[in-house]
Protein backbone atom coordinates (compact mmCIF):
# COMPACT_ATOMS: atom_id res chain seq x y z
CA UNK A 1 0.00 0.00 0.00
CA UNK A 2 2.73 2.39 0.97
CA UNK A 3 4.60 1.52 -2.17
CA UNK A 4 1.60 2.35 -4.31
CA UNK A 5 1.17 5.69 -2.62
CA UNK A 6 4.81 6.46 -3.03
CA UNK A 7 4.68 5.55 -6.69
CA UNK A 8 1.57 7.67 -7.14
CA UNK A 9 3.26 10.62 -5.46
CA UNK A 10 6.26 10.19 -7.70
CA UNK A 11 4.06 10.13 -10.76
CA UNK A 12 2.31 13.32 -9.70
CA UNK A 13 5.67 15.00 -9.29
CA UNK A 14 6.92 13.83 -12.61
CA UNK A 15 3.92 14.33 -14.88
CA UNK A 16 3.48 18.11 -15.07
CA UNK A 17 6.35 19.14 -17.24
CA UNK A 18 6.24 22.77 -16.22
CA UNK A 19 5.14 22.31 -12.64
CA UNK A 20 2.54 25.09 -12.72
CA UNK A 21 -1.03 25.21 -11.62
CA UNK A 22 -3.72 27.78 -11.87
CA UNK A 23 -5.50 29.29 -8.89
CA UNK A 24 -8.45 31.24 -10.17
CA UNK A 25 -11.67 32.80 -9.06
CA UNK A 26 -14.78 34.22 -10.66
CA UNK A 27 -16.46 37.37 -9.33
CA UNK A 28 -19.94 35.82 -9.32
CA UNK A 29 -21.05 32.24 -9.66
CA UNK A 30 -24.49 33.28 -10.83
CA UNK A 31 -25.86 36.18 -12.80
CA UNK A 32 -29.40 37.00 -11.76
CA UNK A 33 -31.84 38.48 -14.21
CA UNK A 34 -34.29 40.88 -12.61
CA UNK A 35 -36.66 43.35 -14.23
CA UNK A 36 -33.96 46.03 -14.40
CA UNK A 37 -31.33 43.64 -15.77
CA UNK A 38 -29.30 45.31 -18.47
CA UNK A 39 -26.23 43.13 -18.65
CA UNK A 40 -23.66 42.28 -16.02
CA UNK A 41 -19.92 42.70 -15.64
CA UNK A 42 -17.94 39.65 -14.64
CA UNK A 43 -14.36 39.61 -13.43
CA UNK A 44 -12.06 36.62 -13.71
CA UNK A 45 -8.85 36.66 -11.76
CA UNK A 46 -6.21 34.20 -10.74
CA UNK A 47 -2.59 33.50 -10.37
CA UNK A 48 -0.16 30.96 -11.75
CA UNK A 49 1.43 29.10 -8.86
CA UNK A 50 4.07 26.41 -8.63
CA UNK A 51 2.64 22.93 -8.32
CA UNK A 52 1.96 21.61 -4.82
CA UNK A 53 5.14 20.17 -3.38
CA UNK A 54 7.30 21.69 -6.06
CA UNK A 55 9.96 24.11 -4.89
CA UNK A 56 10.70 25.39 -8.35
CA UNK A 57 9.60 28.93 -9.07
CA UNK A 58 7.32 29.43 -12.05
CA UNK A 59 8.80 31.77 -14.58
CA UNK A 60 6.93 33.71 -17.22
CA UNK A 61 6.22 35.10 -19.62
CA UNK A 62 2.77 33.57 -19.52
CA UNK A 63 -0.24 34.08 -21.65
CA UNK A 64 -3.71 33.58 -20.28
CA UNK A 65 -6.79 32.90 -22.39
CA UNK A 66 -10.27 32.83 -20.83
CA UNK A 67 -13.00 31.25 -22.97
CA UNK A 68 -16.59 31.84 -21.87
CA UNK A 69 -19.10 29.48 -23.49
CA UNK A 70 -22.86 29.87 -23.07
CA UNK A 71 -25.61 27.24 -23.26
CA UNK A 72 -25.74 25.39 -26.55
CA UNK A 73 -28.63 25.35 -29.00
CA UNK A 74 -29.30 23.94 -32.44
CA UNK A 75 -28.79 26.66 -34.98
CA UNK A 76 -29.06 27.09 -38.73
CA UNK A 77 -27.25 29.46 -41.04
CA UNK A 78 -29.22 30.39 -44.16
CA UNK A 79 -28.35 32.06 -47.42
CA UNK A 80 -30.71 34.09 -49.58
CA UNK A 81 -30.50 33.86 -53.34
CA UNK A 82 -32.28 35.83 -56.01
CA UNK A 83 -35.05 33.80 -57.66
CA UNK A 84 -37.02 35.61 -60.36
CA UNK A 85 -36.28 38.95 -58.73
CA UNK A 86 -37.22 37.91 -55.20
CA UNK A 87 -34.70 37.16 -52.46
CA UNK A 88 -35.51 33.83 -50.83
CA UNK A 89 -33.68 31.68 -48.26
CA UNK A 90 -32.62 28.71 -50.35
CA UNK A 91 -29.56 27.10 -48.75
CA UNK A 92 -29.10 26.22 -45.11
CA UNK A 93 -26.58 24.40 -42.96
CA UNK A 94 -27.50 23.14 -39.51
CA UNK A 95 -25.19 23.22 -36.51
CA UNK A 96 -26.19 21.07 -33.53
CA UNK A 97 -25.11 22.09 -30.02
CA UNK A 98 -23.77 25.39 -31.19
CA UNK A 99 -22.89 27.79 -28.34
CA UNK A 100 -25.33 30.66 -27.94
CA UNK A 101 -22.57 32.76 -26.41
CA UNK A 102 -18.82 32.58 -26.95
CA UNK A 103 -16.28 35.14 -25.87
CA UNK A 104 -12.51 34.81 -25.77
CA UNK A 105 -10.44 37.06 -23.55
CA UNK A 106 -6.71 36.83 -24.16
CA UNK A 107 -3.60 38.54 -22.89
CA UNK A 108 -2.25 39.05 -26.39
CA UNK A 109 -2.81 38.27 -30.03
CA UNK A 110 -4.04 34.69 -30.33
CA UNK A 111 -1.64 34.03 -33.21
CA UNK A 112 1.27 35.00 -30.96
CA UNK A 113 0.02 32.88 -28.07
CA UNK A 114 -0.12 29.56 -29.85
CA UNK A 115 -0.46 27.86 -33.21
CA UNK A 116 -3.81 27.40 -34.92
CA UNK A 117 -3.97 23.64 -34.33
CA UNK A 118 -3.69 23.99 -30.56
CA UNK A 119 -6.24 26.79 -30.55
CA UNK A 120 -8.70 24.86 -32.69
CA UNK A 121 -8.43 21.51 -30.92
CA UNK A 122 -9.05 23.23 -27.59
CA UNK A 123 -12.08 25.12 -28.98
CA UNK A 124 -10.50 28.50 -28.37
CA UNK A 125 -11.37 29.80 -31.83
CA UNK A 126 -15.09 30.25 -32.55
CA UNK A 127 -14.62 28.54 -35.92
CA UNK A 128 -13.89 25.30 -34.04
CA UNK A 129 -17.60 24.90 -33.35
CA UNK A 130 -18.52 25.23 -37.01
CA UNK A 131 -16.46 22.24 -38.09
CA UNK A 132 -19.13 19.75 -37.02
CA UNK A 133 -21.93 20.86 -39.31
CA UNK A 134 -24.52 18.30 -40.28
CA UNK A 135 -25.67 18.97 -43.77
CA UNK A 136 -22.91 21.12 -45.25
CA UNK A 137 -20.80 19.59 -47.99
CA UNK A 138 -17.06 20.18 -48.12
CA UNK A 139 -17.47 23.52 -49.81
CA UNK A 140 -20.48 25.20 -48.24
CA UNK A 141 -19.69 23.97 -44.70
CA UNK A 142 -16.71 26.29 -44.07
CA UNK A 143 -18.37 29.21 -45.91
CA UNK A 144 -21.55 29.02 -43.82
CA UNK A 145 -19.49 28.45 -40.68
CA UNK A 146 -17.48 31.61 -41.25
CA UNK A 147 -20.64 33.60 -41.97
CA UNK A 148 -22.37 32.20 -38.88
CA UNK A 149 -19.46 33.33 -36.68
CA UNK A 150 -19.60 36.75 -38.34
CA UNK A 151 -23.36 37.07 -37.71
CA UNK A 152 -23.03 35.99 -34.09
CA UNK A 153 -20.20 38.50 -33.65
CA UNK A 154 -22.32 41.29 -35.13
CA UNK A 155 -25.13 40.49 -32.69
CA UNK A 156 -22.66 40.62 -29.81
CA UNK A 157 -22.93 36.94 -28.88
CA UNK A 158 -19.45 36.06 -30.12
CA UNK A 159 -16.27 37.97 -29.67
CA UNK A 160 -12.54 37.81 -29.25
CA UNK A 161 -10.85 40.46 -27.09
CA UNK A 162 -7.13 40.11 -27.55
CA UNK A 163 -6.38 42.63 -24.81
CA UNK A 164 -9.05 41.30 -22.47
CA UNK A 165 -6.66 39.81 -19.91
CA UNK A 166 -4.30 42.07 -17.94
CA UNK A 167 -1.35 40.91 -15.92
CA UNK A 168 -1.11 42.83 -12.66
CA UNK A 169 2.17 41.16 -11.74
CA UNK A 170 4.31 38.48 -13.37
CA UNK A 171 1.84 35.74 -12.54
CA UNK A 172 -1.34 37.44 -11.36
CA UNK A 173 -3.96 38.28 -13.98
CA UNK A 174 -7.46 39.68 -14.15
CA UNK A 175 -9.98 39.78 -16.98
CA UNK A 176 -13.28 41.59 -17.39
CA UNK A 177 -16.27 40.57 -19.43
CA UNK A 178 -19.57 42.41 -19.85
CA UNK A 179 -22.44 40.01 -20.47
CA UNK A 180 -25.00 41.72 -22.75
CA UNK A 181 -28.64 41.91 -21.67
CA UNK A 182 -29.68 39.47 -24.39
CA UNK A 183 -27.19 36.80 -23.32
CA UNK A 184 -29.30 33.63 -23.17
CA UNK A 185 -30.04 32.27 -19.69
CA UNK A 186 -28.55 28.90 -18.83
CA UNK A 187 -25.33 27.28 -17.69
CA UNK A 188 -22.10 28.97 -18.71
CA UNK A 189 -18.57 27.60 -18.57
CA UNK A 190 -15.44 29.70 -18.24
CA UNK A 191 -12.31 27.81 -19.36
CA UNK A 192 -8.99 29.35 -18.44
CA UNK A 193 -5.82 28.27 -20.24
CA UNK A 194 -2.28 29.25 -19.29
CA UNK A 195 0.17 29.22 -22.19
CA UNK A 196 3.91 29.28 -22.05
CA UNK A 197 5.95 29.21 -25.25
CA UNK A 198 2.86 28.25 -27.22
CA UNK A 199 1.93 25.29 -25.07
CA UNK A 200 -0.82 24.84 -22.52
CA UNK A 201 0.79 24.36 -19.10
CA UNK A 202 -2.31 24.67 -16.94
CA UNK A 203 -6.04 24.86 -17.37
CA UNK A 204 -9.09 25.17 -15.23
CA UNK A 205 -12.81 25.37 -15.81
CA UNK A 206 -15.40 27.11 -13.74
CA UNK A 207 -19.13 27.26 -14.19
CA UNK A 208 -21.61 30.00 -13.58
CA UNK A 209 -25.30 30.30 -14.29
CA UNK A 210 -27.30 33.07 -15.89
CA UNK A 211 -30.82 32.73 -14.62
CA UNK A 212 -34.03 34.63 -14.20
CA UNK A 213 -35.17 35.15 -10.62
CA UNK A 214 -38.30 36.42 -8.93
CA UNK A 215 -41.01 37.81 -11.21
CA UNK A 216 -39.13 37.16 -14.45
CA UNK A 217 -38.54 33.53 -13.51
CA UNK A 218 -42.19 33.18 -12.51
CA UNK A 219 -43.41 34.50 -15.87
CA UNK A 220 -41.01 32.45 -17.95
CA UNK A 221 -41.86 29.30 -16.01
CA UNK A 222 -45.61 29.78 -16.18
CA UNK A 223 -45.43 30.42 -19.93
CA UNK A 224 -43.87 26.99 -20.36
CA UNK A 225 -45.59 24.98 -17.61
CA UNK A 226 -49.13 26.37 -17.83
CA UNK A 227 -49.36 27.73 -21.38
CA UNK A 228 -53.16 27.62 -21.52
CA UNK A 229 -53.61 29.47 -18.22
CA UNK A 230 -50.88 31.92 -19.22
CA UNK A 231 -52.64 32.67 -22.50
CA UNK A 232 -55.98 33.18 -20.76
CA UNK A 233 -54.37 35.54 -18.22
CA UNK A 234 -52.84 37.52 -21.11
CA UNK A 235 -56.27 37.88 -22.71
CA UNK A 236 -57.96 38.91 -19.46
CA UNK A 237 -55.21 41.47 -18.87
CA UNK A 238 -55.74 42.81 -22.40
CA UNK A 239 -59.52 43.02 -22.04
CA UNK A 240 -59.17 44.72 -18.67
CA UNK A 241 -56.59 47.23 -19.94
CA UNK A 242 -58.76 48.04 -22.94
CA UNK A 243 -61.85 48.50 -20.80
CA UNK A 244 -59.97 50.61 -18.24
CA UNK A 245 -58.56 52.80 -20.99
CA UNK A 246 -62.04 53.47 -22.26
CA UNK A 247 -63.34 54.30 -18.78
CA UNK A 248 -60.45 56.58 -17.75
CA UNK A 249 -60.43 58.68 -20.86
CA UNK A 250 -64.18 59.08 -21.13
CA UNK A 251 -64.48 61.23 -18.00
CA UNK B 1 -35.31 53.01 -17.93
CA UNK B 2 -34.48 49.51 -19.12
CA UNK B 3 -36.95 46.69 -18.61
CA UNK B 4 -36.14 43.03 -19.08
CA UNK B 5 -38.62 41.07 -21.20
CA UNK B 6 -38.71 37.53 -19.80
CA UNK B 7 -39.90 35.72 -22.94
CA UNK B 8 -38.13 37.80 -25.57
CA UNK B 9 -35.03 37.51 -23.33
CA UNK B 10 -33.66 40.95 -23.89
CA UNK B 11 -33.95 44.30 -22.19
CA UNK B 12 -35.60 47.23 -23.90
CA UNK B 13 -36.20 50.83 -22.90
CA UNK B 14 -39.60 51.04 -21.19
CA UNK B 15 -40.38 54.50 -22.59
CA UNK B 16 -39.55 53.32 -26.09
CA UNK B 17 -42.09 50.48 -25.78
CA UNK B 18 -44.85 52.63 -24.31
CA UNK B 19 -43.95 55.29 -26.89
CA UNK B 20 -44.36 53.11 -29.98
CA UNK B 21 -47.45 51.59 -28.39
CA UNK B 22 -48.85 55.10 -27.98
CA UNK B 23 -47.90 56.29 -31.47
CA UNK B 24 -49.44 53.24 -33.13
CA UNK B 25 -52.41 53.49 -30.75
CA UNK B 26 -52.95 57.09 -31.88
CA UNK B 27 -53.03 55.99 -35.52
CA UNK B 28 -55.31 53.06 -34.72
CA UNK B 29 -57.74 55.34 -32.87
CA UNK B 30 -57.58 57.84 -35.72
CA UNK B 31 -58.34 55.31 -38.44
CA UNK B 32 -60.28 52.71 -36.47
CA UNK B 33 -57.87 49.86 -37.17
CA UNK B 34 -56.00 47.61 -34.74
CA UNK B 35 -52.55 48.82 -35.70
CA UNK B 36 -50.95 45.38 -35.64
CA UNK B 37 -49.69 45.85 -39.19
CA UNK B 38 -47.54 48.75 -37.96
CA UNK B 39 -46.54 47.44 -34.54
CA UNK B 40 -45.27 43.99 -35.57
CA UNK B 41 -42.72 45.31 -38.11
CA UNK B 42 -41.62 48.04 -35.66
CA UNK B 43 -40.91 45.49 -32.93
CA UNK B 44 -39.05 43.15 -35.27
CA UNK B 45 -36.99 46.10 -36.43
CA UNK B 46 -36.06 46.98 -32.83
CA UNK B 47 -34.63 43.54 -32.15
CA UNK B 48 -37.54 41.54 -30.72
CA UNK B 49 -37.51 38.02 -32.23
CA UNK B 50 -40.20 37.77 -34.94
CA UNK B 51 -42.26 34.97 -33.28
CA UNK B 52 -42.37 36.88 -29.97
CA UNK B 53 -43.31 40.11 -31.76
CA UNK B 54 -46.17 38.52 -33.71
CA UNK B 55 -47.57 36.66 -30.68
CA UNK B 56 -47.32 39.60 -28.25
CA UNK B 57 -48.84 42.11 -30.68
CA UNK B 58 -51.83 39.77 -30.90
CA UNK B 59 -52.40 40.44 -27.19
CA UNK B 60 -51.99 44.19 -27.68
CA UNK B 61 -54.58 44.20 -30.51
CA UNK B 62 -57.12 42.67 -28.10
CA UNK B 63 -56.64 45.57 -25.70
CA UNK B 64 -56.61 48.21 -28.45
CA UNK B 65 -59.90 46.96 -29.92
CA UNK B 66 -61.71 46.34 -26.62
CA UNK B 67 -62.54 49.94 -25.71
CA UNK B 68 -63.73 50.61 -29.26
CA UNK B 69 -65.84 47.47 -29.33
CA UNK B 70 -67.40 48.31 -25.96
CA UNK B 71 -68.43 51.81 -26.97
CA UNK B 72 -69.94 50.46 -30.22
CA UNK B 73 -71.76 47.80 -28.21
CA UNK B 74 -73.32 50.44 -25.95
CA UNK B 75 -74.52 52.32 -29.02
CA UNK B 76 -75.93 49.08 -30.42
CA UNK B 77 -73.49 49.08 -33.33
CA UNK B 78 -72.62 45.39 -33.23
CA UNK B 79 -74.42 42.62 -35.09
CA UNK B 80 -73.66 39.86 -32.60
CA UNK B 81 -75.24 37.17 -34.76
CA UNK B 82 -73.01 38.04 -37.72
CA UNK B 83 -69.98 38.48 -35.45
CA UNK B 84 -70.53 35.01 -34.01
CA UNK B 85 -70.36 33.37 -37.45
CA UNK B 86 -67.23 35.37 -38.29
CA UNK B 87 -65.56 34.51 -34.98
CA UNK B 88 -66.26 30.78 -35.12
CA UNK B 89 -64.86 30.41 -38.63
CA UNK B 90 -62.10 32.86 -37.71
CA UNK B 91 -60.92 30.67 -34.83
CA UNK B 92 -60.84 27.70 -37.19
CA UNK B 93 -58.70 29.78 -39.56
CA UNK B 94 -56.48 30.83 -36.66
CA UNK B 95 -55.72 27.17 -35.87
CA UNK B 96 -54.48 26.78 -39.44
CA UNK B 97 -52.57 30.04 -39.28
CA UNK B 98 -50.76 29.22 -36.04
CA UNK B 99 -49.80 25.76 -37.32
CA UNK B 100 -48.56 27.21 -40.63
CA UNK B 101 -46.64 29.82 -38.65
CA UNK B 102 -44.69 27.09 -36.81
CA UNK B 103 -44.05 25.12 -40.02
CA UNK B 104 -42.76 28.17 -41.90
CA UNK B 105 -40.55 29.23 -39.02
CA UNK B 106 -38.82 25.87 -38.97
CA UNK B 107 -38.41 25.89 -42.74
CA UNK B 108 -36.82 29.36 -42.62
CA UNK B 109 -39.44 30.91 -44.90
CA UNK B 110 -41.42 32.85 -42.26
CA UNK B 111 -39.85 36.20 -43.11
CA UNK B 112 -40.52 35.66 -46.79
CA UNK B 113 -44.19 34.77 -46.26
CA UNK B 114 -44.71 37.65 -43.83
CA UNK B 115 -43.19 40.09 -46.32
CA UNK B 116 -45.13 38.65 -49.27
CA UNK B 117 -48.34 38.55 -47.24
CA UNK B 118 -48.03 42.16 -46.14
CA UNK B 119 -47.07 43.24 -49.66
CA UNK B 120 -50.04 41.59 -51.37
CA UNK B 121 -52.66 42.36 -48.71
CA UNK B 122 -51.61 45.88 -47.83
CA UNK B 123 -50.72 46.69 -51.43
CA UNK B 124 -54.08 45.70 -52.86
CA UNK B 125 -56.18 47.10 -50.00
CA UNK B 126 -54.13 50.31 -50.01
CA UNK B 127 -54.52 50.87 -53.76
CA UNK B 128 -58.28 50.16 -53.65
CA UNK B 129 -58.79 52.50 -50.71
CA UNK B 130 -56.70 55.24 -52.30
CA UNK B 131 -58.68 55.06 -55.55
CA UNK B 132 -62.00 55.01 -53.72
CA UNK B 133 -61.20 57.86 -51.36
CA UNK B 134 -59.62 60.11 -53.96
CA UNK B 135 -62.68 59.63 -56.18
CA UNK B 136 -64.91 60.55 -53.27
CA UNK B 137 -62.75 63.58 -52.49
CA UNK B 138 -62.85 64.77 -56.12
CA UNK B 139 -66.61 64.30 -56.29
CA UNK B 140 -67.30 66.28 -53.14
CA UNK B 141 -64.98 69.02 -54.39
CA UNK B 142 -67.04 69.21 -57.62
CA UNK B 143 -70.13 69.50 -55.50
CA UNK B 144 -71.75 66.22 -56.58
CA UNK B 145 -73.76 64.57 -53.84
CA UNK B 146 -72.24 61.17 -53.14
CA UNK B 147 -74.89 58.49 -53.28
CA UNK B 148 -74.67 56.03 -50.40
CA UNK B 149 -74.44 52.44 -51.43
CA UNK B 150 -77.82 50.81 -50.88
CA UNK B 151 -77.74 47.89 -48.47
CA UNK B 152 -80.28 45.91 -50.44
CA UNK B 153 -78.35 45.91 -53.70
CA UNK B 154 -77.81 42.29 -54.66
CA UNK B 155 -74.88 40.53 -56.25
CA UNK B 156 -74.14 36.88 -57.10
CA UNK B 157 -73.00 36.36 -53.50
CA UNK B 158 -76.56 36.81 -52.33
CA UNK B 159 -77.72 33.96 -54.53
CA UNK B 160 -75.75 31.25 -52.68
CA UNK B 161 -77.55 28.57 -50.64
CA UNK B 162 -77.80 28.22 -46.82
CA UNK B 163 -79.28 31.62 -46.24
CA UNK B 164 -79.50 33.03 -42.75
CA UNK B 165 -81.27 36.20 -41.60
CA UNK B 166 -79.07 38.74 -39.82
CA UNK B 167 -81.62 41.07 -38.24
CA UNK B 168 -79.40 43.93 -37.16
CA UNK B 169 -77.61 44.16 -40.50
CA UNK B 170 -80.97 43.83 -42.30
CA UNK B 171 -79.48 41.04 -44.40
CA UNK B 172 -80.80 37.70 -45.55
CA UNK B 173 -77.74 36.05 -47.09
CA UNK B 174 -75.90 32.75 -47.41
CA UNK B 175 -73.54 31.94 -44.53
CA UNK B 176 -70.92 30.57 -46.93
CA UNK B 177 -69.28 33.91 -47.84
CA UNK B 178 -69.49 34.96 -44.18
CA UNK B 179 -67.68 31.82 -43.05
CA UNK B 180 -65.11 32.16 -45.85
CA UNK B 181 -64.30 35.73 -44.88
CA UNK B 182 -63.93 34.70 -41.24
CA UNK B 183 -61.74 31.73 -42.14
CA UNK B 184 -59.47 33.82 -44.37
CA UNK B 185 -59.04 36.64 -41.86
CA UNK B 186 -58.43 34.18 -39.03
CA UNK B 187 -55.71 32.47 -41.04
CA UNK B 188 -54.00 35.61 -42.32
CA UNK B 189 -54.37 37.45 -39.01
CA UNK B 190 -52.70 34.79 -36.91
CA UNK B 191 -49.99 34.26 -39.53
CA UNK B 192 -49.08 37.94 -39.85
CA UNK B 193 -49.91 39.10 -36.32
CA UNK B 194 -52.58 41.57 -37.42
CA UNK B 195 -56.21 41.98 -36.44
CA UNK B 196 -57.34 42.17 -40.03
CA UNK B 197 -59.75 45.05 -39.48
CA UNK B 198 -58.51 46.73 -42.63
CA UNK B 199 -59.55 43.65 -44.67
CA UNK B 200 -62.69 42.92 -42.67
CA UNK B 201 -64.28 46.33 -43.09
CA UNK B 202 -64.05 46.46 -46.91
CA UNK B 203 -65.10 42.80 -47.13
CA UNK B 204 -68.23 43.42 -45.04
CA UNK B 205 -69.09 46.60 -46.91
CA UNK B 206 -68.42 45.58 -50.51
CA UNK B 207 -69.02 41.81 -50.46
CA UNK B 208 -71.82 41.40 -47.94
CA UNK B 209 -73.29 44.93 -48.12
CA UNK B 210 -73.43 45.27 -44.36
CA UNK B 211 -74.83 48.73 -43.52
CA UNK B 212 -72.37 51.37 -42.30
CA UNK B 213 -73.74 51.74 -38.79
CA UNK B 214 -72.82 48.18 -37.75
CA UNK B 215 -69.71 47.58 -39.90
CA UNK B 216 -67.05 49.04 -37.60
CA UNK B 217 -68.59 47.66 -34.39
CA UNK B 218 -69.02 44.16 -35.78
CA UNK B 219 -65.51 44.15 -37.20
CA UNK B 220 -64.09 45.32 -33.85
CA UNK B 221 -66.01 42.68 -31.91
CA UNK B 222 -64.75 40.04 -34.32
CA UNK B 223 -61.15 41.29 -33.92
CA UNK B 224 -61.37 41.17 -30.10
CA UNK B 225 -62.74 37.63 -29.98
CA UNK B 226 -60.50 36.25 -32.68
CA UNK B 227 -57.29 37.87 -31.46
CA UNK B 228 -58.06 36.67 -27.93
CA UNK B 229 -58.31 33.12 -29.25
CA UNK B 230 -55.13 33.59 -31.31
CA UNK B 231 -53.22 34.87 -28.26
CA UNK B 232 -54.14 31.70 -26.36
CA UNK B 233 -53.22 29.55 -29.38
CA UNK B 234 -49.81 31.23 -29.68
CA UNK B 235 -49.26 30.85 -25.93
CA UNK B 236 -50.03 27.13 -26.10
CA UNK B 237 -48.30 26.35 -29.38
CA UNK B 238 -45.04 28.29 -29.19
CA UNK B 239 -44.95 29.88 -25.70
CA UNK B 240 -43.90 33.08 -27.41
CA UNK B 241 -46.37 35.57 -25.90
CA UNK B 242 -44.40 38.02 -23.76
CA UNK B 243 -46.94 39.34 -21.26
CA UNK B 244 -44.69 42.17 -20.14
CA UNK B 245 -44.03 43.31 -23.70
CA UNK B 246 -47.73 43.06 -24.52
CA UNK B 247 -48.69 44.99 -21.38
CA UNK B 248 -46.29 47.88 -22.11
CA UNK B 249 -47.71 48.12 -25.62
CA UNK B 250 -51.30 47.94 -24.30
CA UNK B 251 -50.78 50.80 -21.85
CA UNK B 252 -49.35 53.03 -24.58
CA UNK B 253 -51.82 51.77 -27.14
CA UNK B 254 -55.06 52.32 -25.20
CA UNK B 255 -53.98 55.81 -24.14
CA UNK B 256 -52.88 56.72 -27.66
CA UNK B 257 -56.07 55.35 -29.18
CA UNK B 258 -58.22 57.78 -27.15
CA UNK B 259 -56.29 60.80 -28.44
CA UNK B 260 -56.38 59.35 -31.94
CA UNK B 261 -60.14 58.93 -31.81
CA UNK B 262 -60.52 62.54 -30.63
CA UNK B 263 -58.28 63.77 -33.45
CA UNK B 264 -60.22 61.63 -35.93
CA UNK B 265 -63.36 63.67 -35.32
CA UNK B 266 -61.63 66.70 -36.85
CA UNK B 267 -61.21 64.96 -40.20
CA UNK B 268 -63.78 63.84 -42.75
CA UNK B 269 -64.31 60.19 -43.66
CA UNK B 270 -62.76 60.33 -47.14
CA UNK B 271 -59.75 62.25 -45.86
CA UNK B 272 -59.20 59.67 -43.14
CA UNK B 273 -59.50 56.81 -45.59
CA UNK B 274 -57.12 58.53 -47.98
CA UNK B 275 -54.51 59.01 -45.25
CA UNK B 276 -54.92 55.42 -44.06
CA UNK B 277 -54.52 54.22 -47.65
CA UNK B 278 -51.23 56.14 -47.94
CA UNK B 279 -50.01 54.68 -44.64
CA UNK B 280 -50.92 51.14 -45.68
CA UNK B 281 -49.25 51.63 -49.06
CA UNK B 282 -46.07 52.93 -47.41
CA UNK B 283 -45.83 49.79 -45.27
CA UNK B 284 -46.55 47.61 -48.33
CA UNK B 285 -43.81 49.32 -50.34
CA UNK B 286 -41.37 48.91 -47.47
CA UNK B 287 -42.05 45.15 -47.47
CA UNK B 288 -41.94 44.96 -51.26
CA UNK B 289 -38.54 46.63 -51.37
CA UNK B 290 -37.14 44.19 -48.79
CA UNK B 291 -38.06 41.33 -51.15
CA UNK B 292 -36.68 42.85 -54.32
CA UNK B 293 -33.64 44.90 -53.29
CA UNK B 294 -30.33 43.13 -52.78
CA UNK B 295 -30.23 42.49 -49.03
CA UNK B 296 -27.38 44.01 -47.04
CA UNK B 297 -26.58 40.55 -45.79
CA UNK B 298 -27.55 37.42 -47.71
CA UNK B 299 -26.76 35.29 -44.69
CA UNK B 300 -28.97 34.95 -41.65
CA UNK B 301 -29.16 32.64 -38.69
CA UNK B 302 -31.86 31.28 -36.40
CA UNK B 303 -32.32 28.82 -33.58
CA UNK B 304 -34.18 25.69 -34.65
CA UNK B 305 -36.61 23.85 -32.42
CA UNK B 306 -36.42 25.20 -28.90
CA UNK B 307 -39.10 26.98 -26.96
CA UNK B 308 -39.03 30.19 -28.95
Amino acid sequence: MRLVLALLGLCLLLVPAHGARLVSQLSNDSVEITSSYAGERLTFFGSIEPDAGSTERVEGPFHVVVVVVGPTQDRVARRKTNNFGIWINTEQVEYDNFPSYFHVLASGKLEDISDITTLTTNNILPEAYTLSSDSGDWWSGPVFGRELVRLMTQQGFFGVQENGVNFLSNNFYSARLTLPSNAPPGPYIALTYVFKNGEIIARKSEGFAVRKIGFERFIALSAIQYPLLYGIVCVILALFTGWLGGVIFKR
Amino acid sequence: MQIYLPIAELSVNLFFLVGIGGAVGFLSGLFGVGGGFLLTPLLIFSGVPAPVAVASVTGQVVAASTSGALSHYRRGGIDLHLAMYLVLSGILGAFGGVATFALLRDAGQLDLVISLGFLILLGSVGVLMLIESSRALLRTRKGVVVRERLPNQHSWIHGLPMRVRFKKSRLYISVLPVLLIGLFIGFVGSLLGIGGGFIMVPALVYLLRVPGNVVIGTSLAQVVAMMAATTILHAVQSQSVDILLAFCLMVGGTAGAQFGAAAGKQLRGEQLRGLLALLILAVAIRFGLSLVLTPGDVFSTAVVGGAR
